[in-house]
């Protein structure tokens, strides 16, 4: 029981980290439509530019963090207004395509300049953990916690109650009307994309305290953000945290019971029979 | 001369794009002829090529073709039909495993493993087409992308097929059957493929593409024409994974169902020209020989370059190098401005 438990909470945590990652998809998804299949290669950056940071400068990985926010912020910025700009109206399978390229170009750009060597951030205090009613839990993997979370309903808060956030919104739902209200909407797809890869980097600079990072975790971490973002739905940013949630116990579970092996099968299958019986997502509606 | 009615049945192809290209003449007949003379010579000429170049060309030769089987096979679901699929890595797998479980555990003749493959990878897309060909667009890319990530994870557990370690295929040293069963396999998958530009059944499938309610109302089985498109998809994309795992003698889940695979693939025919002929089988020589050259120039590009030319030509030439040569009259500088202007925001 006290396993189970433990397993639970180990889930709970790693879904909380799940939700920031497809957050930055579920946005760009609802806002340009366009899947991001590079989002998981802009994840990997992440955690490399707050491992360098980390290790350069000897900075905190924790406030590290809003330095990779900007420096992905920048990519994505620039990756929309040179590249995916130039095909946004094209047929869909050709943006999924584009996207597809720029994730091989991103992994092999990182196997280049970061090697293909396994790397973890691990600052001095990353071993310590407390326990709750017999619970172990790791200091590291509560403070990535919090963050996604608390970054992830700022980010809700963010679109509802700002000016260039109802501009996001009103570009997602209409983008004719929303041009009428003076929304442009090349800057407001540049900076959705920017906001999105930011959100991607900061997951994987988290992502990077709890787990050991390469150059090629991106296409998984694309898939299981993809997963999230059909479970969610795209209508509110919150359904990435239930969808987060849903996967990381799923997971864990079947790490429990099946083996850690069966840990992507799980996760997948899930992808695949939420996307078989229930398209729509299992909270909203998607477009 | 047929009429009109028998050449919309003849040339199915041509009619469904007759709203992108309106020239299209009676001398269309004739360039059809030239073009099969000299695929017939480019055939003979590439049969008898182990006897007039050096191996490491041979060798070359049974990876291109390969490939080219991949892009043709992956040209039946993803050109013809419009169902972008990212996950034929899959059958390519099963094919393997299918040859290699077949001469490894039960000391069975490769043909017969040819076949055990073959239709390990057949079943396996009927019964997987049934459930994911319902998803359009973008979820039927993601679900197949995921059932390639988890076929990885979950052939690394079974017992028979040597769970993570992989299996030693018995060794062969004749590359040149390998070159003229691949050469073989290649025409096959052409020749099928030429069929569905001509047929009714073809025809189906790029109605399918262009508007699948359409197509639906106006009497095409859907469901049945997809599933069909993917079974003959995954029959050429399993038997070139069955040719490459004797040829190469040593296979392992994450070296034949190589998730990578598909962009490979998918990208030969992009860049050729989804829904044509013969555009994959173009693309996997261009691309392929290009990235041959740079891997022993310069290795570290050579990774990227796929990627690469990914962008490139989904900016540039969307529609591949088919669509470019169609118009070889208009200055390509103005066709690529064109195709920026028409998709950009």
């Amino acid at each position: 029981m006290e396993l189970l438990a433990q397993v639970l909470v180990g889930g709970v945590l790693l879904g909380g980290l799940y939700a920031l990652m497809a957050l930055g998809l579920a946005l760009v998804w609802g806002v340009l439509n366009i899947v991001n299949l590079s989002h998981g290669a802009l994840i990997m950056l992440g955690a490399y530019a707050t491992y360098y940071l980390f290790t350069g400068t000897g900075l905190d990985p924790f406030a590290a963090l809003p330095i990779t926010a900007i420096v992905l912020f920048v990519i994505g910025w620039l990756i929309q207004r040179g590249i995916l700009n130039l095909v946004i109206r094209g047929p869909m399978f050709n943006t999924l395509l584009i996207t597809f390229g720029i994730e091989v170009i991103l992994t092999y750009l990182a196997q280049l300049l970061f090697s293909a060597d396994f790397r973890a951030i691990n600052p001095p205090y990353a071993g310590n953990n407390f326990r709750v009613l017999g619970i172990t839990i790791p200091l590291m993997q509560v403070l990535a916690f919090a963050i996604a979370i608390g970054l992830t309903v700022a980010m809700w808060l963010f679109l509802l109650h700002t000016r260039v956030g109802r501009g996001i919104r009103a570009a997602s739902q209409n983008l004719v009307a929303a041009r009428l209200y003076g929304v442009n909407p090349r800057s407001i797809y540049a900076l959705t994309f920017g906001i999105g890869s930011a959100l991607a980097g900061v997951a994987g600079g988290l992502y990077g305290t709890v787990s050991q990072i390469n150059p090629y975790i991106g296409g998984p971490l694309t898939a299981k953000s993809f997963a999230i973002a059909i479970i969610g739905g795209l209508e509110n940013p919150l359904g990435v945290i239930v969808g987060g949630l849903v996967l990381g116990i799923v997971e864990s579970l079947t790490a429990l019971y099946a083996g850690s092996t069966y840990r992507d099968v799980a996760s997948f299958g899930v992808l695949i029979l939420v996307l078989i019986l229930r398209p729509t997502g299992l909270l909203g509606r998607t477009t | 001369m047929p009429g009109k009615e028998g050449l919309t049945l003849f040339f199915p192809e041509k009619m469904a794009e007759r709203v992108l290209t309106p020239v299209e003449t009676r001398a269309g007949s004739a360039k059809r002829t030239i073009v099969f003379v000299i695929v017939l010579i480019v055939v003979a000429a590439l049969a008898a090529l182990p006897w007039y170049g050096n191996s490491v060309l041979v060798q070359f030769g049974i990876s291109v073709l390969l490939l080219a089987t991949l892009a043709q096979g992956w040209n039946i679901i993803g050109g013809y039909t419009g169902y972008a699929s990212f996950g034929n890595s899959v059958f390519y797998g099963l094919g393997a495993y299918g040859v290699a479980i077949a001469m490894v555990q039960f000391k069975l003749p490769f043909w017969i493993g040819m076949i055990a493959g073959l239709v390990l990878a057949v079943v396996f897309a009927a019964a997987l087409g049934a459930a994911v060909l319902r998803l359009r667009g973008h979820y039927f890319a993601i679900a197949t992308l995921a059932l390639a990530f988890i076929m990885t994870a979950i052939v690394s557990n079974v017992e028979i097929a040597g769970s993570n370690i992989g299996l030693v295929l018995p060794l062969l040293k004749s590359d040149v059957l390998f070159y003229e069963l691949a050469l073989g396999l290649l025409v096959l998958a052409t020749m099928t493929v030429w069929w569905l530009a001509n047929s009714r059944f073809g025809l189906g499938l790029i109605s399918i593409r262009e508007n699948e309610e359409g197509a639906a109302v106006m009497g095409v089985n859907t469901t049945l024409y997809k599933t069909l498109a993917f079974m003959l998809s995954a029959a050429f994309t399993g038997l070139a994974g069955g040719i490459y795992a004797y040829y190469i003698t040593f296979i392992d889940p994450v070296g034949v169902f190589d998730v990578g695979l598909n962009v490979k693939m998918i990208i030969m025919a992009v860049f050729g020209g989804p829904g044509t002929v013969l555009g994959p089988v173009v693309g996997a020589l261009i691309l392929s020989t290009i990235s041959e050259v740079l891997a022993t120039k310069v290795t570290s590009i050579a990774s990227m370059f796929f990627g690469i030319v990914i962008v490139i030509a989904v900016v540039f030439m969307p529609r591949g190098i088919a669509d470019v040569l169609r118009r070889a009259g208009r200055s390509p500088l103005r066709y690529f401005v064109d195709n920026v202007r028409t998709h950009r925001l």
